[in-house]
Formats: structure tokens, sequence, C-alpha cells
């Protein structure tokens, strides 16, 4: 039981912060109808701003979450301008496959830039919360870990807010669901396309700060949560923001008992068997509706 | 502007998909606070008509003139911008969003967006189904509720023209008795509007000037009381007047 409770609670913090990564997935899936690659740098490159802030620097954390925000906003806007964009409207080709190929493009110039500017190696943050709480038996939740999982869940939530309520986020949906009506109101979808990959990078940003937080800063830190991103935000559903949320917390649901039940060498197969599973069963995924998903 | 100057102008216009022309030599005026009706058989360009007015399809030639400035070839919301309000055929709602904020979203622009509220009041008072539905998904709306929303949010925000593609297309009788007592209203207030339609059985109490649409060009035009007295329009379009 407490080594259950120990990999439960270590799931709903990673979970949370890939699903900020998954979510951002979603919102541009949803929007732009495409798979975007570069989610992964945008983790990596939020990665180097905390550590740059927190540890070069030696600012506040909360800084280091605002510069991530800032940095990968505009990094995505300019990925979507120059990888998705020139490509809009265009005819006789497969719109979703070339933009998968341009972004990932975009990512590994990304990732061997960071390469040559700031090495191979892994740059450790040191935790900057101290202390943590006994949730069970011995199983110590960090406040760091703490505080990075209720940032991550409060930024959804926000970013649901901010779809439901505001006129922009508003906006977004519209698009998602309808192209030509929403032009017909006249929202301006050629700024409102990069705008939505800057707000998705952003949050990816984010996620970048608090996994290098946990782990390293280095430049190859976006590949396993674009890979995790990518299957949560299918097995979810493409397009749906309550599956990326359900899908985020599955997973890492089905994995703790997973560990727990037959031990760490056969939860991967056994998580990738039944995601297999599901996927068979239900193509769209939990919550994709079978033609197309809208946010 | 001077006066007098038609709100919108159609030269010569040639429109369709790929290579295959809808709209054959189209030439058509509006004036302010008019009423016109295109009339015509399915399949012969007045729903491309008005998708290449408010700009979802680019033109291949002619002229498109809002109050004697040359939009042809802008963009929808460059268009919706300038004041063309267009209520697409079908259910071109937002299908997973609200009967309620399918109607904000009408007011989108930033004007309009400040005076939403009365707005939304507004349309609340001229359609009241919509009150009833206004926190259901338009997914989940019955295809004369979808009609309505769809003429709700054309009216969030002032039209200098508005331009209503087949207003009565599937419609059960009462349901279009709802959608046209609404647009009589519309008219009544002195709101320019160009309407589509398949014939001319609804059309009676608000069109002031009627067009004759035949593969993609203006075969007839004229009053409609004159329209009537033709025979070959009459015996061609049906409709009991």
């Amino acid at each position: 039981m407490t080594s259950f409770v120990g990999i439960l609670v270590e799931t709903i913090v990673l979970g949370s912060i890939y699903g900020l990564v998954a979510i951002g997935m979603t919102l541009i899936y949803g929007t732009l109808r495409i798979l975007d690659m570069s989610q992964g740098s945008m983790v990596m490159i939020g990665g180097f701003v905390g550590w740059g802030v927190l540890v070069v620097a030696g600012w506040s954390p909360v800084l280091a979450i605002l510069i991530a925000f800032v940095i990968t906003f505009a990094m995505g806007t300019f990925t979507e301008l120059i990888s998705v964009q020139p490509l809009m409207g265009r005819r006789g080709f497969d719109f979703e496959m070339v933009t998968f190929i341009t972004t990932f493009a975009v990512a590994i110039v990304f990732a061997n830039v960071a390469l040559q500017v700031f090495g191979p190696f892994q740059h450790n943050v040191t935790p900057v919360v101290r202390g943590g709480v006994d949730v069970y038996n011995r199983v110590n939740l960090s406040y760091q870990n703490m505080t990075m999982a209720l940032v991550s869940v409060g930024l959804m939530g926000g970013l649901g807010l901010f779809l439901a309520r505001t006129r922009w986020g508003l906006a977004i949906r519209a698009v998602a669901q309808n192209l030509d009506a929403a032009r017909l109101m006249g929202v301006p979808v050629m700024k409102l396309y990069p705008l939505t990959m800057g707000l998705a990078s952003a949050l990816a940003g984010i996620g970048g700060v608090f996994l290098g937080a946990k782990f390293f800063a280095y430049p190859s830190a976006g590949d396993l949560p674009l890979l995790e991103a990518l299957i949560v935000v299918i097995f979810g559903g493409l397009g749906s923001l309550s599956g990326t949320l359900y899908a985020a917390y599955a997973i890492g649901l089905i994995q703790a008992t997973a560990e727990v039940v037959v031990g760490t060498t056969w939860s991967l197969p056994i998580l990738y068997a039944i995601i297999l599973l599901v996927l068979v069963v239900r193509p769209h995924g939990l919550r994709g509706t079978p033609s197309e998903a809208r946010l | 502007m001077s006066a007098g100057m038609p709100i919108l102008e159609v030269r010569d216009l040639w429109a369709g998909y790929g290579a295959t022309m809808v709209v054959r030599g189209l030439g058509l005026t509006v004036e302010t606070g008019e009423t016109v009706v295109i009339i015509g058989p399915n399949g012969h360009g007045k729903t491309t008509l008005l998708r290449t007015v408010t700009g979802l399809i680019r033109p291949k030639r002619g002229e498109v003139l809002l109050e004697g400035e040359r939009v042809d070839g802008k963009t929808p919301e460059h268009l919706a911008g300038l004041g063309m309000v267009h209520v697409p055929q079908g259910d071109q709602l937002f299908p997973d969003m609200t009967v309620e904020e399918n109607l904000v979203m009408g007011a989108f622009l930033p004007a309009p967006w400040k005076d939403r509220h009365r707005s939304l009041e507004r349309v609340y008072h001229l359609i009241p189904a919509l009150r009833e539905r206004s926190g259901q998904r338009a997914r989940t709306l019955s295809g004369g509720e979808r009609r309505l929303v769809g003429l709700g949010r054309g009216l969030m925000r002032e039209a200098r023209i508005l331009m209503i593609d087949e207003p009565s297309l599937g419609l059960a009788p009462v349901a279009i008795e709802t959608v046209y007592g609404a647009i009589r209203e519309i008219h009544d207030t002195g709101t320019t509007i160009l309407l589509v339609e398949e014939n001319f059985t609804h059309i009676g109490d608000v069109a002031d000037v009627v067009h004759v649409v035949e593969m993609g060009s203006i075969v007839r035009s004229g009053p409609l009381e004159e329209l009537s007295k033709d025979r070959t329009v009459v015996e061609t379009y049906l409709g009991s007047l």
C-alpha cells in the first residue's frame, strides 16, 4: 500500500505536468488541425529558462515561470509563422502530414541550437521550495512537487476559463468548430493561429520549467514529454480537452497500479497493451467524436 | 459616400469550384433599405453568389462593390469588419457551443462586443424560442431551432447588408413562419437585406425587388407583383402567392 501511494503521488505530479504539455497539443490540434511536433522543444526551452533564471541568475521561481511563458509564447508564435502559416490555404498535399514534418524539423533545429549553446550536459536545478509533508505512512510529498502539480492544474483550469469566458477564447473554439462561420463573424484566423500556437507553447514552456526542476535541463529534455503528450492526446481523443485530461491521469493511474502489482519491469508493457486495446476498440480515443473532435 | 450609391453592386461576377463556374456573369445592385430576393432552382449559383460576395470564395472574374468600394477578393473576416453579415445556408453553427455562446460570437467584432448584452436581449426578444434554449449545445437542436440560432447570430451586430441563404430550407411550416416573422421585423427596421430562396412561397411580404437566377446569371428582374404576372416565371417557380 505504501509503495502504491508513493507511486500514485508521483504519477499525479508527473501527470499534471505532462497534462500541461498535452493540453497545449490538443488546443493546437483542435484549432489548426495539426500535430505540433515542436511542443517538445518548448519543454526543453522552458527547462533552460528555468535553469537560467533560478540557478544562473538566482531569481525567484515566479519570475522563471513568467519569463518562460513569454519566451516560449514568442517561440511558438514564431514556429507557427515559419512552419505552418506558409502552407495554409494551399492545395494538392496532405496538410496534416506535411506540418507534422515541418514542425518536427523546427524541433530538430531548436534541439541542435541548444546542443551547441549549452552542450550535451544535464544542467541541475536545485529545489527552490524546501520541505514536504507525509501523506501516508512515510510517503513524502515535497512542497515543490505539490506546488508544481497545483500550478499545472491551476493553469489548465485557467485555460478552460479562458476558452469558456473570454472573447478570444470563444474565438479559438469557434475556429475549431466551424472555420467558415468563424471567419464570417470577423475572427481574424491568420492572427489567431499563431496566437493559439503561442499560448499552447507557453503552457509547454511552463511544464518545461517544472520538468527541468524535477529532473534536469538538457537539449533532448523535450523528447520524452513530447512522446508522452502525443500518447495522451491520441488516447484521450484528438482535439478533446476533457479527453486529454482524463487520459493524462488514467495513464498515470494504470502505470502506478501496474508497477505495484507486477513490478517496474512489466508496468510499461502492460500500460501500452491497455492503450493498444482501448484504441483498437475506440479508434477515436476516450472522448474524441468519431468524425472529428472539437474544443 | 455620395447619396444614392447602392450598398452592394455586383458586376459581371464569375465564380465556382475549380474549373466549374457556377456563377456566370451575374450582376445586380442592392439599394439602401431594400430587401432584394434572389429566386432560382438548386444548383444554379445562389449560394455560391452569397459565398463569393462575403469572401468565402474568390471570384474568377468581375467586381463586388460595397458602397462604391471594390471588395472582391477580400477575406470574409475583413468583409465582416466592413459590415457584411452573412447567415449561411443550413446549420453553419458552432456545434459544441451553447446557443448563447453562438449568439455572442455574432458580436465578436470590437464595437458589437461592447454591446453584446443589449444585442442578446434584443435577439431574445425578437426570437423568444432562443431564450428557452440559451444553455443548450447547438449540436442538440432541431433543424428549425438551428436556423433560428443562425439568424439570431446574424442579428448580433448592425449590418450594412444582411445576406440570408435559404432561410426556409428543410423547415416545417410552423418554423418557416417563425423565421419569416423575424425577417419581416428586421426588414421593417430598415435593414438592407439580400435574401436567397428557391421559390416565391414565403417572400410575399418582404421582397422589394426579385431577381430570377438560372444557370448562374439573372434572367428576370422586377417587383414581385410584376414577376408574378409573368406566366413562364410562375410556371417554373410554382410558389403559391
